[in-house]
């Protein structure tokens, strides 16, 4: 079993029996989402910007816990007092394993809104709780994720720095996840419109809305049968 | 004894009916004159007294007897009155029937905005009364919008369009007693905008004669020059012969009700009656009439006489009648709409959801029942389900029940869709659709790979009726498409070949990148290895290409489904084998 918590914007926290999985604890406004002393053993930023690594720093710290990112978001890390060895550059296309969990990252690409420069983040493909996930992260473009086998798909909406609504719906089209989940929009009807698109086109994906603090479970009934439950 | 002259009681009663636009029954008056008249040429009647018993209920007269007084030689006296009662002899009903080609249970009542209204106008009187009436004349007028106004049919009488006065008259005919007699008339209505319209009144006038509304039944008692008299003759001695003698000394027809004679006993006592008689005799003028018996007395008798007599009276009476319709109020049927996509243009090659939106506006002045819409979509579209429609009426979500049809039935985006919507029956769901409120029809479809090359029309045709269902009120939209927005593709390939760790062994380096603007899909990179050489390995692993044997040597072929603008696949290729490693350029294609 997987629970899937989100904290809003693009943060979640992956928990099954075995790991904790923190994902882009970011600082929105001067306020990061999630507190220092929030317990993980994981922690994965998909690019370097605070709006993904947030707080990273300060609960590596305080869990000690692993913080995982590409090398400049590694490095911006240890240059906020990151401890050296919980720190882990995730290489791409190079699997990270740790018992419970197998991430694999994959250089997707972040926009600049203002310059349309373009710069890395990273794609993760994790598989935990028998579950597998594609978590995009801060993402412009979808990379080799049409093509994966998923459980759960986490997609940002919102446009400008990340996909558009139809991008994250037409990833759902390709890869045909069980579940598909917006992230990172930044008006109401997006994850509205996202839900009616994918629910619409995409052909058997389930689209989940989830809310802050909103917690998704998701299981094998009887070994081979998916079930979702939303708090 | 017709020729001579009889005091007329006459009755005339008139009803003034008012109906609606739809022939309801507005209004009815009915007032009545009744009106004692003295034909004679030289001859006063006097103590006229008009004898009405229980029959004037219902009329404002209160007395059972009406005094009227002296009525001199060709003169006459009249009281009014009024009639309380709760339909006309004569029923009127018109229907204006605006779409006369198509039957319906109920007539249409609108006119659909810039055609040709088949109206069909159906006028008939219906004879309530147990007598006949005549003098019909049956005025209708017709108003500005018709033309071509043509009779149909006219059961009885004459019926006649009037350009001049825009009237159409019907008349020269009699209805019997519980029959009917009904006019059709046919024209063409045509309407240049929303006000709503006037159907054109009716007048009708008609004669009821011996007819009456009220139940009055008036007798009438009077006199006038009337002498009488008693004769005594004596026959033998104190044998006296006596006559009563009556003599019409007026022009008048005259009648005699009562003769009795009394005599004075000689010493006094009780009066003996001699003559006691109610003849009931009607006297023409200078006409006698006398009665006889015979006394015993040693004087001339003393006898008095009682004699009642009236001139004669004929009641006549009539019943005129007014029926005025009040012109039936037609509104005009009409629609407005617009479409609209959102996004208005999509990118080429890139698939986008667009959210298509429909509101139709009752921009008539008639309260419409069904709004029926054609969507023509285009290919390259992929259509809505019905689950994912859904439908706002005056701003308010509709949960109720609509028809939807897609032709072909499925979601294939390479073909076009006709899809179909109907709404029906608003009046037993959320109420009719009134002027100035909207429908509105939102749906998506996903735009699928759209080319820059093509056209993509999504024509429209909205339709709406009233209730009942009669001629649509249509607009059409030709111009609607969906524009897309070219896109440049710009698939660059990269090539290396770099030794590999052993002898034979070489490592070749593909870079693929989509420069371009918009996604690329179904990207398919072709590299070929040359004869000699075979695949080993792939980095990274998940990108394992499809290995197919060629005319010489083998290709190598790696499909991806999406590329965004940008993103970029670096794809090293382990190949081993013995000879020269010849160098092609590799092959890239895109939808």
């Amino acid at each position: 079993m997987l629970k899937l918590t989100y904290f809003g914007h693009t943060t979640f926290i992956l928990e099954s029996k075995d790991i904790t999985l923190l994902l882009n604890p970011g600082i929105w406004n001067g306020e990061p989402v999630v507190p220092e002393d929030v317990d993980v053993r994981i922690i994965v930023a998909t690019n370097h910007d605070d709006d993904s690594m947030g707080n990273a720093a300060e609960i590596a710290a305080s869990a000690k816990a692993w913080f995982l990112g590409n090398e400049e978001t590694v490095e911006k890390v240890r240059s906020q007092g990151g401890k050296s060895w919980l720190l882990h550059t995730l290489k791409a296309e190079e699997a990270y394993e740790t018992p419970g969990l197998k991430i694999s990252a994959y250089p997707l690409q972040k926009k600049n809104p203002t310059s349309g420069e373009r710069y890395e983040n990273l794609g993760l493909y994790i598989e935990m709780g028998g579950m597998k996930v594609g978590y995009l992260g801060d993402t412009v473009v979808q990379g080799p994720f049409g093509k994966f086998e998923m459980d759960v798909l986490i997609a940002p909406i919102g446009g400008g720095e990340v996909f558009e609504v139809k991008d994250a719906v037409s990833l759902c089209l390709d890869a045909k996840p069980r579940i598909g989940i917006p992230i990172r929009w930044t008006s109401p009807d997006q994850p509205s419109n996202f839900a009616k698109y994918v629910s619409q086109f995409g052909q058997g994906v389930i689209p989940v809305v989830m809310e802050h603090d909103q917690v998704l479970e998701i299981h094998w009934a009887a070994g081979n049968e998916f079930r979702h439950t939303l708090s | 004894m017709s020729e001579h002259k009889i005091v007329n009681i006459d009755l005339e009663e008139s009803e003034t009916v008012t109906l609606g636009g739809r022939s309801g029954l507005d209004h009815i008056d009915v007032s009545g004159v009744l009106k004692v008249t003295n034909p004679s040429d030289r001859c006063r009647i006097w103590n006229v007294k008009v004898h009405l018993g229980e029959t004037g209920k219902g009329t404002g007269i209160r007395k059972k007897n009406l005094p009227g007084g002296e009525i001199d030689a060709g003169g006459n006296w009249e009281t009014y009155y009024t009639v309380g009662v709760q339909a006309p002899l004569l029923a009127l009903t018109e229907v204006y029937d605006t779409c006369g080609s198509v039957e319906t249970e109920d007539p249409h009542w609108a006119y659909i905005f810039g055609v040709d209204n088949p109206i069909k106008m159906t006028i008939q009187l219906k004879n309530n009364s147990s007598g006949q009436i005549d003098n019909i004349i049956l005025n209708k007028t017709v108003p500005p919008e018709l033309s071509e106004i043509t009779i149909e049919s006219a059961t009885s009488g004459v019926a006649e369009f009037d350009e001049g006065t825009s009237q159409i008259v019907w008349k020269d005919f009699t209805i019997y007693p519980e029959e009917s007699s009904t006019l059709v008339v046919t024209a063409i209505g045509k309407v240049a905008d929303v006000k709503s319209k006037v159907a054109g009144e009716i007048v009708v006038t008609y004669r009821a004669e011996e007819q009456q509304r009220s139940i009055l039944d008036p007798d009438m008692t009077a006199l006038t020059e009337f002498l009488t008299g008693i004769e005594n003759a004596e026959t033998e001695p104190n044998h006296w012969e006596c006559t009563l003698e009556c003599s019409n000394e007026s022009d008048l027809m005259i009648r005699l009700d009562k003769a009795a004679v009394f005599l004075v006993p000689e010493g006094g006592g009780k009066k003996e009656l001699k003559i006691d008689e109610s003849p009931a005799f009607e006297m023409a003028p200078d006409q006698d009439w006398s009665a006889k018996f015979d006394i015993e007395s040693k004087s001339p008798p003393k006898c008095s006489q009682d004699v009642i007599y009236t001139p004669m009276k004929i009641v006549t009476k009539r019943v005129l009648g007014t029926i005025e319709k009040t012109a039936q109020i037609i509104p005009v049927a009409r629609i407005g709409y617009t479409k609209v996509f959102e996004p208005p243009a999509v990118d080429s090659f890139d698939k986008t959801p667009v959210e298509v939106t429909i509101e139709i506006t009752n921009s008539g002045s008639a309260k419409l029942n069904a709004i029926l819409v054609e969507d023509d979509l285009p290919d390259d579209v992929m259509p809505p389900l019905k689950k994912h429609i859904s439908v706002w009426i005056r701003g308010k979500e509709y949960t109720g029940d609509f028809e939807f049809t897609k032709e072909p039935n499925n979601q294939d985006p390479e073909t076009t869709h006709k899809l179909t919507f109907g709404i029906r029956d608003l009046k037993d769901s959320v109420g009719e659709l009134a002027p100035g409120e909207t429908v509105k029809i939102n749906y998506a479809i996903m735009a699928w790979k759209s080319r820059p090359e093509k056209e993509y029309p999504s024509p429209i045709l909205s339709s709406a009726t009233t209730h009942p269902a009669g001629l649509l009120a249509t607009v059409a939209g030709e111009d609607h498409k969906l524009e897309v927005i070219y896109k440049k593709r710009s698939i660059s390939t990269k090539k290396a070949i770099n030794k590999g760790a052993d002898l034979g062994e070489y490592v070749v380096v593909l870079v693929v990148e989509n420069r371009g603007e918009v996604t690329a899909e179904n990207v398919v990179v072709k590299d070929w290895i040359p004869p000699g050489f075979e695949y080993v390995s792939v980095d990274p692993e998940e990108l394992v290409p499809k290995v197919s044997p060629a005319r010489k040597g083998s290709n190598v072929t790696w499909t991806f489904t999406r590329m965004n603008p940008g993103e970029k696949k670096r794809i090293r290729l382990s190949v081993s084998g013995e000879g020269e490693y010849e160098r092609r350029e590799p092959q890239v294609t895109s939808d």
